[in-house]
């Protein structure tokens, strides 16, 4: 299968903090990775990293083999990387439409001066995106809402209409920060859902940061697990499950070998 | 009555009476009063002291109001007449013993014979006394006192008064709204051709006012006109994209400056044709505002501010300074700019001016209006809002930040160049710190980001004065009390921007959107 995403020994380091420490990540196309660990572990900086929003001291991030560290941000979303945010950040006076028209910034032909003179290439393309946008409300499931401000919109729309933008940029490797954060477990299923759908309809490859279990265990194809700015795990739901590190770095030493033991009393009891 | 309801009386009273003792102190009280006395019809000479009745007028409408504030203090109680009247007393008296003492205090120095002027200019021995009604000082202060109660007790019983109607107020108020919804208003509303007809009789406005109004008023209405286009202008920077930039006036300087050169006889000689100049001053404006650009653009707000605060006054002292007297003349100025010529005919008298920048102005305002609700528009706003993710999203944010402040700069050149053309004369201190502030208040007052905004903001802030001539001493407080009371009424401005509808209806509700391959579609 053909890499999308490879990271090669990223290391970032503010002042005397490593907070990402030599990280590899291999991610292939079409498929849904998560990237989980307790809090602090360097998960959103290494989305960071990846998004173009911090500039790696150490290493390399490859996006379809081309070298992408360094890049402006804008370079990044126009080849393909498109990203939603752990605390929602949406163009708050803005309409909902008008927030997923921004998306479609970087494909955009026309500018001020065909703006300026309306010209029928322009406006064509200005219908063209508007009703791109409209398309893609109704895909994220917010047909009806567009033409609310983003800050009017309840939370759970707020965060589809980021996904909504993202998707604008017409990535092929699309990267949610905590997509479920402040859900109840309704809402969760319906965005786990969501979220492979977006895959399988779309074929973008999803790098995901998440802490609910359910949810990681349940759509990943590949998780990584980063502890202090470090990689210690990395393999399918049932390996990572069974990894004594990983249990340790959530639930502190000693913890690894309780659940052991509870895992084996509850197979005799069986 | 409790102990908190007290408090608030007294506090209210307490400003109103700091209020009046400070409207005395910079000699408010006489010119608000003289204003009362001619509105009533009544003469006032030069330098004449206006009747005691006109200022017994003003401080009743202030105790009235002092006694409405004081009395409703929680929008949800009930008033009755026991709480009214304690409060509005008390609110009346302690804003009356103010008064009194400060009146005590000044009419005992005026008696001891020392001349107020010396340490406070509007405190003339006249104003004294006509604070105290022109009695003895003892009488006087007592007038004060019953005065500022008597009335603070009549603003509490309106406020009973009106909160008793208000349930008949606003029937009344909803039965007239139905009725010309039902009659006029809401079939106006529903037609297009309503606005047509507005835009018919602006446009004959703005051909016959002109003619019409004398030189005087196409003067004024010039200058709003100029303020229009600075306005329009910086809001393209400030207000679409979000770039807090302070020397606005740099931009203004440098269109001004390249008309005069270009047109004028001295320095060099160059005597172009007005419209040749005219595009060359808009060119060189948007040109800086590219230059200036470049290196600041990884500034944002107060720094960015500062930045260009600094580089309004660089222009300015280099126009001023020795170094560039040869080529800018200096001090002195550029004098003998030409006016604009239409077809070899000389074209400017005051009304042929003012045609000349009701036609900037409209041109300016198509095409402000052509980039806000373009995508360009759409880009500056996402920027302004948060520009680390408009970035992310995919925004090339130096480049629009650089086009909103060169187009900005282009619309500040072209008020610039009006200008100079205008008065025929420009030098240095046409350009000071000031005229970039005004216009940043100018878009502030009228709404960040909005068109309509700004020209409302233009006529406000530069001919609301010239209407207001007789208290032209007073401008910066009114300016001052304006933009407080703005604040807190209408914080986003006098007439905020407002979003556009913009989606278009796609399938029906539970039928699934089938989306491409590629999300956007045709790449």
């Amino acid at each position: 299968m053909k890499t999308v995403l490879e990271a090669r020994q990223v290391s970032k380091i503010f002042g005397g903090l490593v907070a990402v420490n030599k990280v590899d990540l291999v991610v292939p196309e079409g498929s849904i990775a998560s990237i989980i660990g307790p809090n602090g572990a360097g998960k959103t900086t290494l989305f960071n990293c990846i998004s173009g929003f911090y500039t790696p001291e150490l290493g390399d991030v490859l996006f379809n083999g081309r070298k992408i560290q360094g890049m402006l941000t804008d370079k990044v979303a126009a080849m393909g990387i498109a990203r939603t945010y752990q605390n929602i950040r949406l163009f708050k006076s803005m309409t909902a439409v008008e927030n997923v028209m921004v998306g479609f910034e970087p494909h955009l032909k026309h500018g001020w001066i065909t703006a300026m003179i309306k010209t029928p290439g322009y406006v064509k393309e200005q219908k063209h995106i508007v009703n791109e946008a409209s398309r893609l409300l109704h895909y994220v499931g917010l047909a009806g809402l567009g033409d609310n401000l983003a800050l009017n919109l309840p939370y759970g729309a707020q965060r589809r209409l980021e996904i909504a933008r993202a998707l604008a940029n017409q990535p092929k490797l699309l990267l949610l920060d905590e997509p479920t954060a402040g859900m109840n477990p309704q809402e969760t299923d319906v965005m786990k859902d969501f979220i492979r759908q977006i895959r399988d309809d779309l074929g973008i490859t999803i790098i995901l940061i998440e802490h609910d279990m359910r949810v990681v265990m349940n759509i990943s194809d590949q998780i990584s697990v980063l502890d202090y700015g470090q990689k210690i795990a990395e393999g399918n739901p049932k390996e990572i499950q069974a990894n004594p590190r990983v249990i340790e770095a959530y639930l502190g030493p000693g913890a690894a070998a309780l659940s052991e033991k509870y895992r084996r009393e509850k197979t005799h009891d069986a | 009555m409790n102990k908190q309801s007290i408090q608030k009386s007294a506090a209210s009273g307490m400003v109103f009476g700091i209020i009046v003792i400070f409207f005395a102190l910079i000699g408010f009280t006489v010119v608000i009063s003289g204003l009362i006395q001619k509105a009533l019809g009544q003469s006032l000479g030069v330098g004449q002291m206006p009747s005691t009745s006109s200022f017994l007028i003003f401080l009743g409408l202030l105790g009235i109001w002092n006694g409405w504030r004081a009395s409703r203090q929680d929008k949800h109680e009930t008033l009755n007449t026991k709480k009214v009247l304690g409060r509005s007393t008390i609110a009346g008296l302690v804003a009356g013993v103010l008064v009194m003492v400060y009146a005590l205090i000044v009419g005992v120095l005026d008696n001891r014979g020392i001349n107020l002027r010396t340490y406070l200019s509007q405190l003339s021995s006249e104003s004294v006394r006509f604070f105290l009604f022109n009695q003895t000082i003892v009488v006087g202060i007592l007038i004060h006192v019953f005065y500022s109660t008597l009335m603070a007790v009549v603003g509490g019983f309106l406020a009973l008064a009106s909160e008793r109607s208000r349930e008949r107020v606003k029937s009344t108020r909803e039965s007239i709204q139905k009725w010309s919804q039902d009659h006029w208003l809401g079939k106006l509303q529903g037609n297009p051709y309503v606005s047509y007809v507005l835009m018919g009789v602006v446009l004959l406005l703005l051909v016959l006012l002109p003619r019409t109004w004398g030189a005087y008023w196409n003067y004024v209405m010039g200058t709003v006109g100029i303020y229009v286009l600075l306005g329009l202008g910086l809001n393209i920077i400030v207000g679409f994209s979000g770039q807090l930039v302070l020397g606005y006036v740099a931009f203004f300087a440098i269109g001004a400056y390249t008309f005069a050169l270009t047109t004028s006889p001295e320095p060099h000689n160059l005597v172009w044709n007005f419209w040749i100049a005219l595009g060359v001053a808009v060119l060189a404006a948007a040109l800086s505002g590219i230059l200036i650009g470049l290196p600041i653009m990884r500034l944002r707000g107060d720094y960015l501010a500062i930045v260009t605060l600094g580089f309004g006054e660089i222009i300015r002292i280099l126009l001023r300074s020795d170094i560039l007297k040869d080529f800018t003349m200096g001090p002195r100025g550029v004098r003998n700019i030409a006016g604009p010529t239409l077809f070899g005919r000389s074209f400017t008298t005051d009304v042929d001016f003012m045609y000349l920048i009701i036609l900037a102005v409209l041109l300016s305002i198509f095409l402000a209006r052509r980039w806000q609700e373009s995508s360009i528009g759409r880009a500056w706003l996402a920027i302004s809002q948060d520009e680390t993710v408009a970035q992310a999203t995919g925004v090339n944010t130096q480049k629009y930040k650089l086009l909103a402040l060169s187009l900005g700069a282009a619309f500040a050149g072209l008020g610039g160049a009006l200008f100079a053309s205008r008065n025929q004369f420009t030098g240095p201190e046409d350009h000071a710190l000031m005229v970039s502030i005004n216009v940043l208040v100018l878009v502030i007052v009228g709404g960040m980001g909005s068109i309509p905004g700004v020209i409302l903001g233009a006529f406000t802030l530069k001919g609301l004065p010239e209407i207001l001539r007789e208290v032209e001493n007073y401008r910066l407080l009114v300016f001052g009390a304006l933009l407080v009371v703005m604040m807190i009424i209408r914080p986003e401005g006098l007439w905020p921007a407002r979003r556009p509808k913009l989606e278009v209806p796609v399938g029906q509700d539970n039928e699934p959107v089938h989306l491409p391959a590629t999300v956007g579609g045709e790449k």
